[in-house]
């Protein structure tokens, strides 16, 4: 199974969108919020090289990462085989 | 053959889909997304019916009037509209990346998006602190100096969003004054964490890896200025999405589709829109669909016509 992180504010409609997207179709995700934890907003920030939210990090089966910024619903779909 | 393809998925394509599902109108239905432009608002106040309740809340609402037509309309999200052309017949071919579709009618309902400045290092700097969602992104400048280009009512939001976050916030505004709610204003303006520069145009944001800083011209004494920054968020109004109807209907110097404000027709016949795409003077969510309804009558009654 793909590991899906979904860093996120608590204000931010396309973050509550994408979650409500990956809910309904059954996906689990890890959720960080980044305006309470700060050292993790960095972490992304580094990781990423992009300031804002949402940005989504999915560890395929393989072992290779997928990120997207924004909420992606076609690379979503794809990465993780939402009819 | 469909009667109608409507393309766009905010508050005015999902009241032409309702309202073409209704009257039995052969339907495609594209958009991007089901919410509109709204879904980045935090708190909408205006939505009749509603007191208060949030963009993804309305986007929800919408979504499940739309998709409790589901058997009566083709509904095609997420797709994306390319291009319109018209045929020999006189209907429409529209090409999108999920195939393309025929129709007598189409009714373009694509609204806006954020205006950018157009200036040096905003593109490259995008998600780098350039942004255009303060709401969502305010967090991220926690202590840090930053700059809000535009005076209107978003402009203002954005500063409010970004006082619990931000160390000093740089409000630049074009005029030598503010404009946007009154309510607002007070706030922004009894700040001490807000600057605000009048009658300023910005040149350029400034930035390698990220941004550093802001280079302004002073209106008033023509003089160059910097600030030094590390987010910039854009707050400058929105432009038309008519780019797919440039080749085929009269646009204005804003871009916007020219409607006729009785039936919502375009240039051309067979051709309707609704919404923040069109040259309706009032960009809001209640107004545009009743245009949006409006237009979809109008292309009933044009299919009608048609046999």
């Amino acid at each position: 199974m793909a590991q899906v992180t979904v860093y996120s504010t608590p204000t931010c409609g396309y973050c509550k969108m994408e979650k409500e997207f990956l809910s309904e179709n059954n996906i689990d995700f890890i959720e960080i919020d980044v305006a309470a934890d700060e050292q993790a907003a960095q972490k992304m920030v580094e990781k990423t090289g992009q300031i804002g939210v949402p940005q989504t990090i999915i560890t395929m089966d393989d072992g290779t990462e997928e990120t997207l910024i924004g909420f992606d619903e076609e690379r979503l779909r794809g990465l993780l085989k939402i009819a | 053959m469909n009667d109608v393809i409507i393309i766009g998925g905010g508050p005015a394509g999902v009241a032409a889909g309702v309202y073409a599902a209704r009257k039995q109108m052969k339907t495609v239905f594209i958009a991007d997304q089901i919410g509109g432009q709204s879904v980045v608002s935090d708190g909408i106040a205006n939505w009749i019916g509603d007191q208060l309740l949030s963009g993804v809340e309305l986007a929800k609402k919408l979504e499940e009037h739309l998709k409790s037509y589901a058997d009566d309309l083709e509904i095609v999200v997420p797709g994306h509209c390319e291009a319109v052309t018209q045929n020999a017949d006189g209907s429409f071919h529209i090409i999108t990346n999920k195939g393309a579709f025929d129709a007598k009618t189409v009714i373009a309902t694509t609204g806006g998006r954020h205006r950018t400045l157009n200036v040096p290092g905003e593109e490259q700097l995008n998600g780098k602190g350039v942004a255009y969602c303060a709401t969502c992104d305010a967090p991220f400048f926690k202590g840090k100096d930053v700059a809000v280009v535009g005076g209107g009512n978003s402009g203002l939001e954005s500063v409010e969003d970004l006082l619990p976050y931000a160390n000093k916030i740089y409000l630049l505004a074009r005029r030598d004054e503010l404009r946007g709610d009154p309510i607002t204003q007070k706030k922004v303006l009894d700040s001490d964490q807000v600057e605000v520069l009048y009658k300023t145009n910005t040149l350029e944001i400034a930035g390698e890896a990220m941004v550093t800083g802001l280079r302004y011209e002073d209106l008033a004494s023509g003089e160059h200025k910097n600030l030094s920054v590390q987010g910039v968020f854009v707050e400058i109004g929105s432009v038309p999405n008519s780019e797919f109807l440039s080749d085929l209907v009269v646009l204005n110097d804003r871009r916007e589709v020219v409607v006729d404000h009785r039936t919502f027709a375009t240039s051309v016949p067979g051709v309707f829109a609704a919404g923040d795409v069109t040259d309706e003077l009032y960009k809001q969510n209640n107004i545009a669909v009743g245009d949006a309804i409006k237009a979809t009558l109008s292309a009933y009654e044009y299919v009608k016509k048609m046999v």
